[in-house]
Parts: C-alpha cells; sequence; structure tokens
C-alpha cells in the first residue's frame, strides 16, 4: 500500500503541476458563464444602430411606422430597465414598477411619478436599434418609387454614406410604400400571383436582419386590418381585446401535498437540476480519463514502467495510478463546486438583506439552488456516481492504454469510449420528462450508462428497486472490469509492438 | 588480474548479513508460445562481482534480466536474487536500469531520482538529499533543476542510472548501459560500475561492447539463442581461442606453417600473415624461426586474443549484426 500511495502522489503532484489541468478547471465554468453571457452580450452590444430611409406615398402610413418602432424601442428600453433592476441595488419607486409582472407603461410611468428611467442610478439605457434618416437624395419627394430606388442605390450597395447625429454612417435599408398599397391589399394575400403588384418595397442588402422588415410588414398590415374593421362598422379595439382570450391553464403536481399542488420555478428546477449534475458527472470522468491515458501511456512509450516494476507490483502501480488521477479530478471537481457554492452563497447573501419583492424570479435563482441541494440527495448521489463512474471507466481506460504503445494508438481505441460515453449526454436532456419511463429504468440498468442515467433520476424518487438493484449492479461490474484491467494491465504494460486482438486479451483474462 | 570478487580491503557499507551468492538461476526457461527466450539457464553470480551479460541481439539477455528483477516470471526453472525466492522482497535492495531508456519529461532530474528512491523505500527527504548529492559527483549539478525533456540523451541516461542507484542497493541490474552514450559519457558510466565494485556492491551489466566486458567485468557470461555458452572469467574466455602471431612481410612464410606449435597460417590483407599457436607454443619461437628463414620482417606483433574474437567465434555469424553496432 505504501508503494501505491507513493505512485499516487506521484500522479497527483504531476498532475496537479501541469497548466493543462489548471485550464481544464478554468474552463469548465467558462464555458458555462460565456455560454450564458455572450447571447446577452450580443444583444447589448453586438448589434449596430441601423439607419434607414422611409419614402411613404400613401401619407398616412408613415406615423403610424414611426409610432411602431418608437413602442417597439420603448420595450427594449423596458427589457433592459428590468435586468438591471435584477442584478442592480435596490431603488425606489423603480422597483415596484420592474417586479410586478404587467406590462409596463414607460410614458405613463414617466408622467405619473413625475421621473424617467434616465433618472434610475447606473442604469445605461440600451442603443436605438433603428433610426430614420432623410433621404439623401432631391428626387425623393416627388419623382416615382422606381426612380427613387434607382437613385438610392449607391448609398444601399454601401458606397456612399448617410448624415447621422453620430456622424456618417451606411444606409441599411430604404422601405418604399407606394400611394396605393391599401388598394393592393389582398384577403388572403397569397391570392397575389407573380405578376401582381410590387406592393410595399423593402430594399436593404442585409438578408438575416429582417427585424425591421418584420416591424414595418406587421404594423402596415395591423394598420390596413383596423381600417378594414373600421369600415365595417367593427370597433377594432373590442377586435384586438376578443383576440387576447385566453383559458387559464395551471401545473399541477399530484405527488405534492394537497395545497401545495401547483407547480413553480422551483419545481421546474428541481427537475433540471440533475442534468446540470450529469453534465458535470460527464466532463469530469471523461476529462479524467483522459489524463488517465495520457500518464499510462507516457510510463509504457518511455519504458519508465520496467524501471517500476522492478520496484512495485503491476497491481500496486495500477491503483497507484487510479487513486492519483482520483484524487486530481476530486480536486478538480471540488473546485467546481466549491466555486458554485460559494456564489450561491454570495448571491444569497446579497438577496436576503433586500425586500422579498424586489427579488426577481430569476433573482431568487440561487436561493433555490441552494434550497434544492440541501433537501435533496443530489450532491451525495453525485459523490458517489462520481467514485463509481470513475473507476469503472478509469479501469476501461487503464486496459486500454496499458495494450497501446502512443497515444496515436490509443486514440482510435478511445473513440469506442466516447461513443458509448456519448449516449448519456443525448439522453441527458429527455430523461427528466420521464425519469421513471422505461427508457430512463433500462439506461439505468446499463452498468456503464447508471452513474449518469440514476444521478439524472435522483431527484424524481425513483423506485427503491431500481436506486439498490442499480447500484449493487454497478458495484459489482465495476469490481469486475477493475479486475479484468488489472489482468490485462500486467501483461499489456510490458508488452511491445502491435496492439493485441480481442482474442488475445480474453487469453490474457484467463491467464494465472 | 582481478578474478576473485571479493578482494580484502573492500569497504563494505550495507549493514545486512552478505551472502556469498547474490544471484542464483537454475535451469531457468521462457518460452511465449512455441519460441524459447531462455533455454535451461544455470548461472551463479557471486556477491561483490561485476558480471558481463553478453550476447547477440536476440539472445535473452533482456529477458533474464528481467525474470531476474521478477517482472516476468520463467516457465520453469528457480531464480534465487539476494537469497529470497522473489526479486519483489528484497526490491529495496536491487536496482535497475532497463535497456530501453526514458524518463518522466516533464519532471525536474532530482525529482525523478528522488522518486525511484523512495520506491526504493528511501524517506523522501533523504531521496531529495541523495539525488542532489549524485547529480554533483557525476557532473550535472547544473542541470539538477532542470526538467527532463531539456537534458540531452546523454545526461537523461546518466540520470535513470543515478536513479537505479540511488538507494544504495546492494545489487545493481544494468541493461545495455553504454548504448547511446559518447564517448565522455561511457567513462562517467565505467566510473560508476567501478564506484559500485569498490563499494562491494554486485553488478549484472549486459553490452554489446566487449572492450567494455574487457575492462570492467571479473566474470562474464555468454548467451546466444538463450543458451549460455561460455560462463567464466575474462581470462578463461581468452584461453578459449588459440593465441595468435601477426606478420608483416613480402617474404615467402611457408616455412612457418611447419614448426612446431603452429596450428595454421592465414593471410590477411597487404602482406600481414596471422599465424594461430598451440597453447603451450611461444611466440619468441616463431620470432627466432623467422629469423633463421631469412623472412624479411616488417612488423611482428604476438597478440593475445580478445573478448571480441571470442564472441565472433563462440557465437559465429549471428555475431556480425553486434560488430557493426
Amino acid at each position: 500500500m505504501r508503494y501505491a500511495l507513493l505512485i499516487a502522489w506521484r500522479e497527483f503532484a504531476e498532475t496537479v503541476k501541469t497548466r493543462g489541468f489548471w485550464l481544464s478547471i478554468c474552463l469548465f465554468p467558462a464555458i458555462i458563464v460565456l455560454a450564458v453571457q455572450i447571447p446577452l452580450l450580443i444583444e447589448k452590444k453586438g448589434l449596430p444602430t441601423r439607419h434607414y430611409v422611409l419614402v411613404d406615398r400613401t401619407g398616412e402610413l408613415a406615423p403610424v411606422i414611426r409610432a411602431a418602432l418608437a413602442t417597439s424601442e420603448q420595450r427594449r428600453v423596458e427589457a433592459a430597465l428590468r435586468a438591471f433592476a435584477r442584478t442592480a441595488p435596490y431603488q425606489e419607486p423603480f422597483a415596484y414598477y420592474l417586479s410586478s409582472n404587467r406590462v409596463l407603461d414607460l410614458p405613463q410611468w414617466q408622467a405619473t411619478q413625475g421621473t424617467n428611467w434616465s433618472q434610475v442610478r447606473g442604469f445605461v439605457p440600451p442603443r436605438p436599434r433603428f433610426v430614420e434618416v432623410d433621404p439623401p437624395v432631391q428626387s425623393a419627394a416627388t419623382a416615382g418609387l422606381d426612380v427613387v430606388a434607382e437613385a438610392l442605390r449607391p448609398w444601399l450597395r454601401g458606397e456612399q454614406k448617410v448624415a447621422t447625429e453620430t456622424g456618417a454612417a451606411p444606409l441599411f435599408a430604404a422601405v418604399l410604400i407606394p400611394a396605393d398599397l391599401p388598394a393592393q391589399a389582398a384577403v388572403p394575400a397569397s391570392h397575389r400571383g407573380a405578376n401582381g403588384p410590387v406592393g410595399l418595397q423593402y430594399w436593404s442588402d442585409n438578408l438575416a436582419d429582417t427585424a425591421l422588415l418584420d416591424l414595418i410588414e406587421g404594423t402596415v398590415n395591423a394598420e390596413l386590418r383596423r381600417r378594414a374593421y373600421a369600415e365595417r362598422g367593427l370597433d377594432s379595439a373590442l377586435v384586438r381585446a376578443l383576440e387576447e382570450t385566453r383559458a387559464p391553464v395551471t401545473s399541477l403536481n399530484p405527488k405534492k401535498a394537497v395545497g401545495e399542488e401547483q407547480v413553480g420555478g422551483a419545481d421546474r428546477l428541481r427537475q433540471w437540476l440533475p442534468s446540470a449534475f450529469v453534465y458535470l458527472l460527464w466532463v469530469a470522468i471523461f476529462t479524467i480519463a483522459q489524463m488517465l491515458l495520457t500518464s499510462v501511456i507516457e510510463e509504457k512509450s518511455n519504458r519508465i514502467i520496467e524501471v517500476l516494476l522492478s520496484s512495485v507490483t503491476p497491481g500496486e502501480l495500477m491503483v497507484g495510478k487510479l487513486m492519483g488521477i482520483a484524487a486530481a479530478g476530486l480536486t478538480m471537481l471540488a473546485t467546481w463546486i466549491g466555486a458554485l457554492v460559494l456564489v450561491l452563497a454570495w448571491q444569497s447573501l446579497g438577496l436576503t438583506s433586500a425586500p422579498a419583492a424586489a427579488t426577481g424570479p430569476l433573482a431568487r435563482l440561487p436561493l433555490e439552488v441552494a434550497e434544492i441541494l440541501q433537501t435533496t440527495w443530489l450532491l451525495p448521489a453525485f459523490g458517489l456516481y462520481f467514485v463509481l463512474g470513475y473507476l469503472l471507466y478509469a479501469g476501461l481506460i487503464i486496459a486500454l492504454g496499458s495494450t497501446c504503445n502512443t497515444l496515436k494508438e490509443a486514440q482510435s481505441f478511445m473513440g469506442v469510449i466516447v461513443v458509448l460515453l456519448m449516449v448519456p449526454l443525448f439522453t441527458m436532456t429527455f430523461i427528466p420528462r420521464d425519469p421513471n419511463g422505461p427508457l430512463a429504468t433500462a439506461l439505468s440498468w446499463f452498468p456503464p450508462y447508471t452513474p449518469f442515467v440514476m444521478m439524472n433520476r435522483v431527484t424524481a424518487d425513483p423506485p427503491l428497486r431500481d436506486v439498490v438493484g442499480t447500484l449493487i449492479l454497478l458495484i459489482a461490474f465495476t469490481g469486475l472490469v477493475l479486475w479484468g484491467a488489472g489482468r490485462i494491465f500486467r501483461i499489456g504494460v510490458l508488452r511491445t509492438g502491435q496492439p493485441p486482438k480481442l482474442v488475445e486479451l480474453l487469453r490474457w483474462l484467463r491467464r494465472p | 588480474m582481478r578474478g576473485a570478487c571479493q578482494p580484502a580491503g573492500r569497504r563494505i557499507t550495507h549493514p545486512l548479513p552478505v551472502s556469498p551468492v547474490a544471484l542464483q538461476l537454475s535451469e531457468v526457461t521462457k518460452t511465449y508460445g512455441a519460441f524459447t527466450a531462455v533455454d535451461r539457464l544455470c548461472l551463479t553470480v557471486p556477491t561483490g562481482c561485476v558480471y558481463g551479460f553478453l550476447g547477440p541481439n536476440g539472445a535473452g539477455k533482456t529477458t533474464t534480466l528481467r525474470m531476474i528483477l521478477e517482472i516476468i516470471r520463467p516457465t520453469t526453472g528457480t531464480i534465487t536474487v539476494l537469497g529470497s525466492p522473489s526479486a519483489l522482497a528484497v526490491r529495496s535492495r536491487l536496482g535497475y536500469l532497463p535497456e530501453e531508456k526514458g524518463l518522466y519529461k516533464k519532471m525536474r532530474a532530482w525529482a525523478v531520482i528522488a522518486y525511484f528512491a523512495t520506491l526504493k523505500g528511501l524517506s523522501q527527504a533523504a531521496a531529495k538529499r541523495r539525488a542532489y548529492e549524485l547529480l554533483e559527483r557525476y557532473g550535472l549539478k547544473d542541470f539538477a533543476d532542470a526538467r527532463t525533456e531539456a537534458l540531452s540523451k546523454g545526461m537523461g541516461q546518466k540520470v535513470q542510472v543515478l536513479a537505479a542507484v540511488a538507494h544504495d542497493p546492494e545489487f545493481v541490474i544494468l541493461d545495455e548501459p553504454f548504448s547511446g552514450l559518447d564517448p565522455v559519457n561511457q567513462t562517467v558510466m565505467e566510473e560508476i560500475i567501478t564506484d559500485l565494485r569498490a563499494r562491494g556492491r554486485t553488478v549484472i551489466f549486459s553490452t554489446h561492447v566487449m572492450a567494455h566486458a574487457e575492462r570492467l567485468c571479473d566474470r562474464l557470461v555468454l548467451i546466444a539463442r538463450g543458451r549460455k555458452l561460455f560462463d567464466g572469467t575474462p581470462d578463461e574466455a581468452r584461453r578459449t581461442l588459440p593465441r595468435r602471431v601477426r606478420l608483416t612481410t613480402d617474404s615467402n612464410v611457408a616455412p612457418l606453417q611447419d614448426l612446431p606449435g603452429v596450428a595454421g597460417l592465414a593471410s590477411l590483407p597487404e602482406g600481414v600473415w596471422e599465424l594461430q599457436l598451440h597453447d603451450q607454443a611461444d611466440p619468441q619461437a616463431i620470432l627466432r624461426a623467422c629469423f633463421d628463414q631469412q623472412i624479411r620482417l616488417r612488423s611482428f606483433s604476438a597478440e593475445e586474443p580478445t573478448l571480441h574474437d571470442v564472441f565472433v567465434k563462440l557465437v559465429g555469424p549471428e555475431a556480425t549484426e553486434a560488430r557493426f553496432r
């Protein structure tokens, strides 16, 4: 045992010293943070302000479009303000409005409160998304739309820039509305054939960002419909109100006590949080298995193995390596989970000091996660399944590594294990939907998947038979794998030349 | 000459009782399927002896050494190392340098030596102290803190040898310790072996280079195709071949062939002739006969057979391969 510990210690110390180890420690949380932050960042900073030209020959639609764009802009400010309120220090009177779920009427709010959002401390409103500019060509006011479109081409192609408040900018789009557009409108629109009228012209070389087109098209259609209602003597406000008709729906969980059946955010979280832990388990096992493979191959390809085997038995060497790498893996996991707990604790601390009303649903997330971690078997199960899952896959990897001479040789065999490991990653997202269904149950009883699938089911109260049965099977299978790995390792590490065939491996298993 | 393995005056530093035999192999055979790597090998290595393992490639040297260390088990036969049937039971008293050399690339030189020493039972602190001590003594002081991947091949090999002897083992097994070393480092390697001998340690080393065996070995064993061809002192080895006289002349040398004591005459290029002598023949008598026969000599030398000659004779055509190494 002393020798196994010495080997484990070296293995641990050398792994922990490598740059790759610390990279993988930092990389995983970094990826998670980035995955959340990047879309937000793109939303916030990524899209530039677009400048467009609006030429309306009807003389009626332009104000409607401008009003719709202004409202849309207002909603963006409102959304930003809400997001700000979730994380910013508590401030009166905004928090009240922001925490309520009703749609904020900014102008009304500004009027009644005698203040406006620009006075909220620390809040920077997002840049406007669309800004209208005057047509850069003289003909715009009078000439035919075809002439205007032709004249605008150099700007639309980006060859010339338009003057804006913030300096010269490229022209994003030109919206040209013919005078007879209302007359061209048909019900339904598909009646319009290939030779039909062109209608509203939207000129832009950017085919991906269709937000402006969607908005204008929606607004114009709504306006034309409103007029159609009015012509037929219908109250358009009433029609719109009727279209909002909704039947109430409540999610209820029969397993909960009477009066508490209503499914809230915490319940959904409880169902989905295990998936996060399955992913963590997967990443951890996969990363550590790679480390183990590299370490075995290094000793084998450098022939250090012979010196080692003149000092220790193959069994001691294998156990030492398994323990050393496991220690490195546990360090990595402890760092991740420790960081998670710290962040949760820090966030909860900030939240408990603010009035409950001030906390939005997203802001309560840390508290809920913390509560779930405290009240369920998630963390202990994670520890247990990590150890067993690690030993199982480590056994496979160490046996595999011992038969290969170079990392390259090993990679092709690693492919098989990777494919095997992909399955729980795929099932991870749909097992929570039916955690005790036939698929989840069947996969649970396949030992290589037991750690992942059972981890996925842990908060769904799986039947005791599944929990205990799969655990016993997993322990037995892991024992078998380690025994076989020991047999293969002892012969494999000293072997040079071609990797053995499967038949040969089976013979090694039987050799005394 | 060095015949005895334990001359008086040698300092024996190991406190353990010293058995007169360090290693005993009896009827050791190792087969891989139909292939016999080692065939009924018997060998006795006295304590304090430097024992050379000679033989062409694939002779079974490495297999034998691995069996001695219990890295692999013999198919039949018994091996007793330092009085124990199991090398692992006495592992802390053994040192081993394998044929193919390699080190942990990212570890520092001192750390590698210290690590292997701790695996042989030294404490961490003692192992570290010993590592620095050895690196300094054998000229690697400046590289003690370098990663082994930054060392030259020769330096790396020295580090590995030092790692094999860091725990001051009683019995050191070196597989091809000279291969890949430049002449300067070969000298250092010889120094390490000489130092081990001076302190009464038992050393087995395998080699292809006869010059090293000649200079260092107290005894040697010659193996080919898994079988022992010769086992004894270098002198005994040389005596298995007739002595020779070489002379250079343009005269007719045929009369020399009939002299008593001359076993054979062979012509070598550029007027050189080689006479093989019987054991008791005197080269002086040949020289006298040359004068008598009025053979004009440009050179005359009486040569002891070298181990290389012994090797070539005993191993035969297989040795050709070894000679070019």
